[in-house]
């Protein structure tokens, strides 16, 4: 038996042609990014010099507005979700009333509806409410359904944590508004922040809704910004600024993401989404 | 029972249903109204504006009769099903793949290198596959014309018979995002002691996955299943920016249909009756799965 071979190793070399067949398309986008016309013509797959940094400076003109209208969409919805699911989360976990159980269930048989349904009355909902081209019309319907799948696992969790925690402060004299903000949001911190990646990619993604309650296309997101730019720069065959504005409109997730890393991957792992 | 004491109780509660208050309000009026307003408008002619006729299931039955919704329903179950496979098998073979690695930084390493590409947002991605399969400058001809197979180059996702395929082969090889990393929590929960018995009791690799990681991970399975169907089923997103349905109707899908219906042609009514039969067709696939699937062994008491 030869001992010095790796039993590893035939899993890394799968892996590896795995990982790079995954991410070639996107080092592709980098590369591309740099380029001018003729350079991506003449030499369509190296990296070529000089580098055009005004591919970016071009992107990043037509579509800084809607990264920016995706910011604050992206923000003040997962503002919402955090705060509203929790509150109602922490009710629902730690009290009893009447109807409790009811009022549980009838949030998650929400889980089952699925958004093609209610995509025609919910428009014409916010059309009648005046809200279309506004932000508001994002923001509402992202908080109202955010909230659901974010309440179904705060509640499980917080309904786990022992009563005695909860008795301590009570005999401390604290209401339930403090038992709240000072023991079960510090507790549920890293759930918290797992329920906010996820909003945040949903929101981030999402295509239809402001497609269709942004008719004017001044506050698009960047997911419809990104198709409206590329149908512009497609029939001017500008391939450099196009790929620079796919570059830029990656960056503020993968930032997100590497600062909350350790958070994505563990909340995901930790079953949570177990059925 | 006694109404009033009932009331008296849910008084005495009021400060827990004020505070569930916002969640309501959002509920009923953002999910709730317009669920029951898409089945309710299933069995009208409604534009939405003016036009709000009763007409009992006539949608429906012109559904049956719709062209649109013939070949839409092809599309959907070969999405669907090519879907399901694909879910089933390249993230699951990833999966394993890491999990069998000795060296755990290795592991952690290659999940990382999974979980990248989920944040690259869902439409760059649509929009570099665009690019892959454009006809004269896109990345698979030009590979084609490098490796001297020029003659296999053709506008993908402009030709009927190949546009659906171009569209499902999006995102090849399929390994980065949340079905493997589903697995691998999956796999990651199974005892140590039940791996190590069968290491030491000799068990070859295949009948290891089998036997023993397979049934341990239903659950992770069920889930990739319903999540799968109902991302199928409804999806439309990826096939309006880079086909729009074509060409002719080669790519069209029910939600497509339902968009069009709406949006283009003011027919709510009949989006709504499309949108209501999506919706069952999940009800029913999401209980067969969880009724005729197996759930996992508990082996942790929960």
């Amino acid at each position: 038996m030869r001992r010095n071979i790796n039993p590893d190793l035939p899993i890394h070399i799968i892996l590896i042609i795995l990982i790079i067949l995954t991410f070639y398309p996107f080092i592709f986008t980098v590369i591309t990014s740099f380029k001018s016309s003729p350079q991506f013509t003449h030499n369509f797959w190296g990296i070529t010099y000089p580098l055009h940094l005004s591919n970016y400076k071009d992107a990043w003109s037509r579509i800084r507005r809607y990264i920016l209208n995706s910011i604050i969409v992206t923000i003040a919805s997962v503002v919402g979700v955090l705060t509203i699911a929790s509150i109602s989360a922490f009710i629902f976990a730690r009290f009893k009333f009447p109807g409790r159980e009811f009022l549980f269930l009838c949030i998650l048989s929400l889980l089952m509806i699925p958004g093609i349904l209610t995509l025609v009355p919910a428009f014409l909902l916010v059309k009648s409410l005046g809200l279309l081209n506004t932000r508001w019309a994002l923001i509402l319907p992202y908080i109202s359904g955010g909230q659901i799948f974010a309440m179904f696992i705060l509640r499980s969790f917080l309904a786990s944590l022992p009563e005695e925690l909860f008795e301590a402060t009570r005999v401390d004299g604290a209401s339930t508004i403090q038992s709240f903000i000072y023991l079960a949001i510090p507790l549920s911190k890293p759930i918290l922040v797992t329920i906010a990646i996820m909003n945040i990619l949903g929101t981030w993604n999402d295509y239809v809704w402001p497609l269709v309650t942004l008719p004017d296309g001044k506050l698009w997101t960047i997911t419809v910004g990104i198709v409206s730019f590329s149908n512009q720069y497609l029939g001017l065959e500008m391939w450099g600024p196009m790929f620079a504005g796919y570059v830029i409109a990656s960056i503020p997730l993968i930032v997100l993401f590497f600062f909350t890393m350790r958070y994505f991957i563990a909340g995901l792992a930790s079953g949570a989404l177990k059925i | 029972m006694d109404i009033k004491a009932v009331f008296k109780k849910i008084a005495k509660k009021k400060q827990y249903y004020f505070l569930l208050l916002p969640t309501f309000v959002l509920l009923i009026t953002f999910n709730y109204y317009p669920a029951f307003s898409a089945l309710y408008h299933s069995l009208f002619e409604w534009n939405g504006v003016n036009l709000s006729k009763f007409i009992g299931l006539k949608n429906f039955v012109e559904m049956m009769r719709d062209p649109t919704i013939r070949i839409s329903l092809g599309n959907v179950a070969r999405l669907t099903t090519t879907n399901l496979l694909i879910n089933l098998t390249f993230p699951l073979f990833a999966a394993e793949l890491i999990y069998h690695l000795k060296n755990s930084k290795f592991a952690y390493s290659y999940r990382v290198l999974c979980v990248i590409p989920m944040v690259v947002p869902a439409m760059v991605i649509i929009m570099i596959w665009r690019f892959i399969y454009n006809p004269t400058r896109g990345l698979l001809n030009q590979l084609f014309k490098v490796a001297g197979l020029g003659y296999l180059a053709r506008p993908w996702l402009g030709d009927f018979d190949l546009a659906l395929y171009a569209v499902i082969f999006v995102g090849f090889p399929w390994i980065s995002g949340f079905s493997t990393l589903i697995y691998l929590a999956g796999l990651q929960n199974i005892p140590v002691s039940i791996t190590e018995a069968a290491t030491i009791d000799g068990t070859t690799a295949i009948t290891r996955f089998l036997k023993i990681e397979l049934p341990l991970i239903t659950a992770q399975i069920k889930l990739i299943v319903i999540l799968t169907l109902i991302g199928a089923i409804q999806g439309f997103v990826n096939i309006m920016v880079m086909t729009n349905g074509g060409p002719g109707e080669a790519t069209m899908v029910p939600g497509l249909h339902l968009y069009r219906n709406a949006m283009y042609y003011n027919r709510m009514g009949y989006a709504c009756a499309i949108g209501t039969a999506i919706f069952i067709v999940i009800l029913i696939l999401t209980y067969l799965n969880l009724r005729y699937l197996k759930s996992s062994v508990e082996y942790e008491g929960g």
